[in-house]
């Protein structure tokens, strides 16, 4: 059988983390492909929504990526969406859906090393925990 | 106990007041255990209104699913009050909505009742499954007495006792207007032990138990419905574009749906357990809502629905919340 290649959906705050992966790009800093970046912009946009509908469309894990607390370019963005990732996390783990399929992390744009490394763990701790069985659509017609 | 002419005499005092359009209270129902939602418009239709431990349903829902026709040329609106009976929990739902901006408080008068715990109709109709016609129930300490054919029952409290009213902490009105009866003495605290022994369980175990049950989902909404606050006057699950869930009735959509659902109501439920009681499939879903609730008090020692003037759970944070899980 293939060796399991988890596919990752990244939303990334356009002001820090997204710039993160660029820096980590321009740098030639190698992370592993299995990353899907959306660009959104701020991690308040994501709605808790797109999290289940790329879990239900193909995805194995989802990645949010935001500005560190305190620097938030639309000031509190990011305060908001650690709540509501908090809750989903919660919410998910209760129904028996791996809480660590969602991640979460604050990234600044100088951070390029640090993005690339987020990226190796995120990919490491998915590869392990399987591709998502338990609310894949399908497309059967 | 509530007295039935004190609250037959507020609810006439209330009506024929000049800024009160009508009050929505309970009246018997047309058939077994079941009450009625119950209009009044004239101090006439009081008469109808009781209040017994059969009053299960949330009347909150019924001013904002008021339709509201256009006004014809040269017409006021009609702002007069609208009055509501209110147990506890729907005391709170209303709080949850004043806080959201759903409704004004100017436009409600509410006539409180200090509940002492509801019951559920479910078990009550499998005690007694012939029982067509409307019967009373009555509370004496901690027993229901039925009158059925003239034979008189007596059913401990416990049994029948709905599950969410097992752990009621805020049994009497936090907000109301007119009191009727004695506050009810608060003596449980929450535990959330059926929340927390499922807790325990093995990832796979859960998804088991949920996959069972939204298998069976069969996307009615009727707990959407049912639930005081889900009064979005377009839902995002009737949505096309985007098409959040789609309309296939299958596991990964229901699950998805559950998930919205549950999600929408987070620091929000105040536990009254109406889309629990309107599912036709059974699904429990109370256990979602309370194991948010928990994990809110826990987090953010936040509880919804208690004071108008604070802010909702989303639209606040605190800069030292907790964020262990974020790399």
């Amino acid at each position: 059988m293939k060796d399991f290649e988890p596919k990752i959906i990244g939303f990334l705050c356009t002001w820090c983390s997204y710039a993160g992966a660029d820096l980590a790009g321009t740098s030639r800093i190698q992370y592993p492909s299995n990353i899907r970046i959306i660009r959104v912009m701020c991690s308040g946009r994501v709605n808790p929504m797109f999290v289940v509908n790329a879990l239900q469309q193909g995805a194995d894990g989802v990645l949010i990526g935001g500005c560190h607390p305190g620097d938030c370019h639309y000031q509190h963005g990011n305060y908001q969406a650690r709540r509501r990732i908090t809750m989903m996390k919660k919410l998910l783990e209760f129904l028996g859906i791996e809480p660590d399929r969602v991640r979460m992390t604050w990234v600044s744009a100088a951070e390029g090393r640090k993005f690339a490394q987020v990226i190796e763990e995120v990919t490491e701790d998915i590869r392990k925990l399987g591709p998502m069985k338990q609310v894949r659509r399908k497309n059967e017609w | 106990m509530v007295d039935q002419k004190e609250l037959i005499n507020a609810v006439k005092e209330t009506v024929s007041r000049e800024d009160v359009r009508y009050i929505v209270g309970y009246e018997e129902g047309t058939y077994g255990f079941e009450t009625a939602p119950s209009f009044a418009y004239t101090s006439d239709d009081a008469r109808k209104f009781i209040f017994n431990p059969l009053c299960t349903k949330n009347l909150v829902v019924y001013p904002i699913l008021e339709e509201k026709l256009p006004l014809k040329r040269e017409e006021q609106e009609d702002d007069r009050k609208i009055g509501i009976v209110v147990k506890g929990c729907d005391s709170r739902a209303l709080v949850q909505i004043l806080q959201e901006k759903g409704l004004k408080r100017e436009n409600l008068v509410l006539i409180g009742i200090p509940c002492t715990g509801v019951v559920n109709t479910k078990k009550i109709k499998d005690k007694f499954p012939n029982q067509t016609e409307y019967t009373d129930v009555k509370e004496e300490k901690n027993h229901y007495v039925f009158s059925i054919e003239e034979s008189v029952q007596k059913i401990p409290k416990k049994e029948l006792l709905a599950d969410v009213c097992k752990e009621c902490e805020y049994p009497n009105p936090v907000i109301f207007d007119i009191l009727i009866g004695e506050e009810t003495e608060v003596e449980t605290e929450p535990t959330y032990i059926e929340v927390r022994e499922f807790e325990e369980k093995s990832l796979s175990e859960k998804w088991e138990y949920w996959k069972k049950h939204f298998e069976n989902c069969i996307r009615c909404y009727a707990c959407r419905e049912a639930c005081p606050l889900c009064y979005c006057k377009t839902c995002m699950a009737d949505f096309l574009d985007p098409q959040w869930i789609r309309r296939s009735v299958d596991l990964s959509e229901n699950t998805a749906w559950n998930i919205m659902r549950a999600f929408h109501l987070a620091g929000r439920c105040v536990s009254c357990g109406e889309c629990e009681r309107a599912c036709p499939a059974e699904i429990p879903l109370m256990k979602l809502n309370k194991v948010l609730e928990k994990e809110i008090r826990e987090l953010y020692d936040y509880t919804a629905g208690l004071d108008p003037e604070e802010k909702t759970l989303f639209g606040t944070f605190n800069p030292d919340d907790p964020e262990e899980f974020i790399m």
